[in-house]
């Protein structure tokens, strides 16, 4: 056998060992990882929605119809109304992802129909550098864009130190492509979901 | 550095050599000064610090037994793209444990655990040492080479957690009283603790070595046979 059929045929023995492995873990390891990455939800909730004391699931249909759901293990596109102790509606967590400089960046954020903007933003997963893109879940003066940042205008991700309008995401300086996909994410988010949101106001206000 | 681990003396070469050599005299953080990037960005805590550690160990025990394995089979021109192909498996395999594990954990250490492949450790130790050792001894070595970097990982991150936060693994030491060190927990406070463990480390070392240079002097004043 000629020495490069050797090589690619030990390669292709190597690679798929490998591969093997990697899914017998995967298989082997969702159901828990998956438990575990509903626990993260809930706690970002209750970050995102300080006072939070009741919360309705809602999915949401290719219609732009809501449904209840269950739990919050629930698969598919999600709304997640919290309510005050009497009844009233204190925001809409929404959960959205894009890809970042690394991988995709999942993220909640609050929003709030009635003031129309964006009150609170959270990672979920990331996978950016350490020390640079993972500061747009950490960055004090980032998270700041955050809690009162415009979403009746296409949301925007500018150069550091440029922020002008409510609606403008000020960069973090050596992270602009985290942040600049912070910006695509929510802008991206808030156009499918909050015209699903003004459309269903008076059911998820009442929370049934 | 690498010359001194993979080339143990022929014959006299015990079972248990390459663990302890990993572990303490070839430590790959305070002797060989590798993985540098981890032992100072992971190292703000005992506990992140140790995860860290074990999760580099299980890298190097799983990566090291299965270069050795294929080890007569790989074209030698193919080798080191095998030997990143199952450390990366052995990383991923590693991210998805941590994942099921504790999400705590992975929260401290999740951007930092891919990175693991990056570590010059693991493939010093696949070329140094796995590909041209049977299994056990291989294993050892990556098992030993592994808790000797959790041992310094977690050297490091007692000084640091205690100076730097005035706890041990989580329990408040000093009481409410103790204004923490947080230069320690930041960047600068990973060079200087690195600093005072190297030191240590090196100023022991010599002592030790002084003090072996004198036991074989006298024992040859003597006319003892040394060994």
């Amino acid at each position: 056998m000629s020495n490069s059929l050797k090589m690619i045929r030990m390669l292709g023995a190597v690679s798929l060992l490998c591969g093997l492995l990697i899914v017998v873990t995967h298989v082997n390891t969702l159901a828990r990882i998956r438990h575990n990455q509903e626990v993260i939800m809930k706690e970002s909730v209750a970050q995102l929605l300080p006072g939070i004391q009741k919360q309705v699931i809602y999915g949401v249909e290719n219609n732009g119809e809501l449904t209840i759901k269950a739990g919050i293990e629930s698969e598919g596109k999600r709304l997640i109304a919290g309510y005050d102790g009497g009844g009233k509606l204190l925001g809409v967590v929404i959960e959205g992802s894009e890809r970042g400089y690394a991988d995709v960046i999942t993220a909640m954020y609050a929003y709030s129909p009635e003031q129309k903007t964006v009150t609170g933003f959270s990672v979920i997963e990331m996978r950016e550098t350490p020390g640079l893109g993972d500061r747009i879940n950490k960055d004090a003066k980032f998270l700041e864009n955050f809690k009162a940042l415009d979403a009746s205008h296409p949301i925007k991700t500018v150069k550091h130190g440029t922020k002008k309008e409510p609606w403008e995401i000020d960069a973090i300086s050596g992270a602009t492509i985290s942040s600049r996909a912070v910006g695509r994410l929510l802008d991206k988010s808030v156009q499918e979901t909050v015209p699903v949101i003004e459309k269903n106001l008076e059911r998820i206000q009442r929370g049934n | 550095m690498s010359e001194i681990s993979c080339h143990p003396k022929a014959g006299a070469l015990k079972t248990s050599d390459p663990f302890v050599n990993g572990l303490w005299k070839q430590n790959p953080v305070f002797v060989q000064v590798l993985g540098m990037c981890p032992t100072l960005a992971i190292t703000n805590s005992v506990r992140n610090a140790f995860a860290m550690g074990l999760a580099t160990t299980f890298v190097l025990f799983c990566s090291n037994g299965l270069i050795s394995m294929v080890r007569n089979i790989v074209p030698k021109q193919v080798r080191i793209a095998t030997y990143i192909a199952i450390i990366a498996t052995s990383v991923t395999v590693v991210d998805y444990l941590v994942k099921a594990i504790s999400i705590d954990v992975y929260k401290a250490l999740g951007a930092y655990i891919p990175l693991i492949v990056a570590n010059c450790i693991i493939l010093e130790r696949a070329e140094a040492f796995a590909g041209k050792k049977p299994v056990v001894p291989a294993m050892l070595d990556g098992f030993g080479m592994g808790l000797g970097f959790a041992f310094a990982l977690t050297c490091l991150g007692a000084v640091r957690e205690v100076l730097g936060a005035g706890t041990f693994l989580g329990i408040s030491l000093f009481g409410p009283h103790f204004e923490p060190w947080v230069l320690f927990l930041l960047p600068p406070g990973g060079f200087i603790s690195l600093a005072i463990w190297l030191l240590s480390f090196t100023l022991w070392r010599e002592r030790a070595e002084k003090r072996k240079q004198a036991s074989v002097v006298v024992a040859e004043a003597v006319g003892v046979e040394v060994h």
